[in-house]
């Protein structure tokens, strides 16, 4: 067992999972850094959700190791590793699962007062994360009064007001429309940055690496560099930035670059490669060549 | 036959609930039975024979209560988005739950007809043969279509309640019961935090059932109404108002739990009195119907103890089989809801887990929930219980 280099808060080493037998993930390999903000980007099927299950000890990989701060996540027991996701990681679904009689601001209290918190401590700090993310009005409703896009940010909310050191998010953005998605994006991305939490970010959506410090691009259950999405010019440019991107070993100062500068570049070929399909589809059930 | 098939492949869990169903509705049976032994036996006595056959109402609601919820309950019969793809949509599923519960039933009915038989001492090779055969008038030929009749009532009642109940309705946001085949489907379930509406009308009722209990037993009248066990007075009223005291509970269940779950998560709580008295608001309308149900059978059964306590005839054991049959449908009935309650919860359950939630505490919601309910619930039935018999004790 090699000990992780020190400035990684998680470290993957050869990660191998199969579902029932079909093979999910076969040997990947990352490092997460303190603070970051990475994508794990790739079409459906591709082991995203695996991955990130992984990386916050829900599911054991069959083999391969997860460190956490340099502390060994694969050997835990199951009830440490339930305590370490309860105290150092927050988790957002692609559905909101929000506790349905509670309200909004119940709700993103909730995880302050499992802990211990008082009331009026944990109610304070709820409305506090509620008007941060432009949802402070709704702190009184239940989520079936909601709409989708606020009972997600509701969702970010609550992930975000234990101040967890990481934050998986299993492609947040989902079942939104595009307008919201980029704003829950923002949203999500510009809390953690402020607050210096580290963002790990599964999505099929190219535009999210726009928003990321670092893209890694799963396909098939790999690692790759590069991938040929069809549809030719429209995600040309998407398929270079993926190029440009760099593998975990290997930092690139310059990553952030390309996104950071320039999202409406990034943004207007990829909405327009969407709209043949319904997005979502249009590049997972792309035939994909690749290079590794 | 795929009724036949899904019901093979069902759980253990739900096979008992459906085998549950079938010994129910074969003690009704048998007592439906029992009525018409006697009715041969004692061709004369029509007026007691026919009051016997009043009193099996109680069990036949029970009993039919009991299906419709294990129906109703029964996860084969929700809406899937596997079978919907195959045809099998919402209105072929409520067909499918109308013929499990008469395929559950008419298997009780059946060993209904067979116990009773084997009792008159017609199918003979076991032991207690014709042990009941001048109770049950062996000497006269069983008369096979009024036979039939009786016992095709449960079956029939129950598959016609459950295919009403699950039939399939235009889905309005505010049906509580109701759950479509969307994926995010607890958002769409029902309008939560509305109070249920039946407390006032339950607390009328109620006191209206206690009032009239005690002018009927002041008047102190005779009539052709007797209790089983060979009650002498004629409690007319009283039932009447008994029957009013026990509506009036049924009703005012949900919105009592609904108090209870208020006050539950009033001032301040802390997770788990905020977790547990919400829970509570949010099955109010589904736990507190059988629970106000389950209260009136507790008083009922309270007064029947105080009533043959003193030196009156003692029970006969068809009347101890129906008493049986009513208190257990309605103990079984709140069971049967309280796990579909903790199965629609499953999803906040998981969320709450996801959150760090620890099983304990979850565990403590559920007993704190438990706890405020008998502790409100109990001394209420208490009461009502000695308020109705305090007039019959007399």
């Amino acid at each position: 067992m090699v000990a992780p280099p020190d400035n990684d808060v998680l470290w993957a080493r050869a990660l191998h999972v199969t579902h029932n037998g079909s093979p999910a993930l076969t040997g990947v390999s990352l490092g997460v850094r303190e603070g970051e903000i990475l994508a794990v980007t790739g079409p459906r099927g591709s082991g995203k959700t695996t991955l990130l299950r992984c990386l916050c000890g829900q599911l054991l990989p069959e083999q391969g190791e997860v460190w956490f701060n340099s502390t060994p996540v694969h050997t835990m027991t199951p009830v440490v590793r339930e305590r370490l996701r309860r105290d150092r990681f927050g988790w957002i679904d692609p559905e909101p699962h929000l506790v349905p009689e509670l309200t909004a601001g119940e709700n993103v209290a909730l995880p302050l007062m499992l802990r211990g918190a008082s009331h009026r401590e944990s109610k304070a700090s709820a409305r506090e994360w509620l008007d941060r993310l432009d949802i402070g009005d709704c702190a009184r409703k239940r989520p079936h009064a909601l709409l989708q896009a606020q009972r997600q940010r509701v969702a970010i909310a609550r992930a975000l007001v234990t101040m967890p050191s990481v934050i998986f998010a299993d492609e947040p953005t989902a079942p939104l429309h595009r307008a919201d998605r980029a704003h829950v994006l923002r949203t999500l991305t510009t809390a953690a940055r402020s607050h210096g939490i580290t963002v790990v970010l599964a999505s099929h959506d190219a535009e999210v690496a726009a928003l990321a410090d670092r893209t890694l691009t799963l396909l098939d259950g790999r690692r790759v560099n590069t991938v040929h999405l069809p549809g030719v010019k429209e995600t040309e440019k998407t398929a270079e930035r993926a190029e440009t991107t760099e593998t975990a070993e290997t930092d690139e100062p310059g990553a952030d670059g390309p996104g950071a500068d320039e999202p409406g570049a990034a943004a207007g070929p990829a909405r327009s490669a969407g709209s043949g399909g319904d997005s979502d589809d249009a590049e997972g059930r792309a035939a994909c060549s690749l290079s590794v | 036959m795929l009724a036949l098939r899904l019901a093979r492949g069902a759980r253990p869990l739900v096979q008992l609930r459906r085998l549950l169903v079938a010994a129910a509705s074969a003690g009704t049976g048998f007592l439906l039975l029992c009525t018409l032994g006697y009715a041969m036996g004692h061709p004369d006595a029509s007026g007691g024979a026919l009051l016997r056959l009043a009193w099996c109402v109680a069990p036949i609601a029970a009993t039919v209560y009991f299906a419709v919820t294990v129906a109703r309950t029964d996860p084969a019969t929700k809406p899937r988005s596997g079978l919907s793809a195959v045809g099998l949509g919402p209105a072929k599923l409520s067909v499918l739950a109308a013929i499990s519960t008469a395929v559950a039933c008419t298997l009780g009915s059946m060993v209904a007809l067979l116990v009773f038989l084997h009792l008159r001492g017609d199918l003979t090779g076991l032991p207690f043969d014709g042990a009941a055969s001048e109770l049950l008038a062996a000497d006269q030929p069983l008369p096979v279509a009024a036979a039939l009749t009786l016992l095709a009532v449960v079956p029939l009642t129950a598959t016609a309640a459950s295919a009403a109940v699950l039939r399939p309705r235009t889905a309005k946001p505010a049906k509580p019961d109701r759950e479509q085949d969307e994926p995010a489907r607890w958002y769409t379930r029902a309008a939560p935090g509305s109070p249920p509406s039946g407390l006032p009308w339950g607390i009328a009722l109620l006191a209206a059932g206690l009032a009239v209990e005690g002018y009927a037993s002041r008047s102190a009248g005779t009539s052709d109404l007797t209790l089983p066990g060979g009650l002498a007075g004629s409690p007319a009223g009283v039932l009447a108002g008994w029957a009013l005291t026990a509506v009036g509970l049924a009703l005012a269940g949900p919105g009592l739990t609904y108090l209870c779950g208020r006050v539950l998560q009033a001032a301040r709580p802390g997770a788990m009195r905020l977790l547990a008295g919400r829970g509570l608001q949010e099955e109010a309308r589904r736990i507190g119907r059988p629970l106000g149900v389950l209260c009136a059978v507790g008083s009922g059964a309270y007064a029947a103890l105080t009533l043959y306590a003193g030196d009156r005839p003692a029970i006969g054991p068809l009347t101890t089989l129906g008493a049986l049959l009513v208190a257990g449908c309605a103990v079984l009935t709140l069971v049967t809801v309280t796990i579909e309650a903790k199965h629609a919860r499953a999803d906040t359950t998981s969320a709450l887990l996801q959150l760090g939630a620890p099983a304990a505490m979850l565990r403590g919601t559920a007993a704190l929930r438990a706890g405020t309910l008998a502790v409100v619930i109990g001394p209420l039935t208490w009461v009502v219980a000695e308020l109705a018999a305090l007039p019959l004790a007399k």
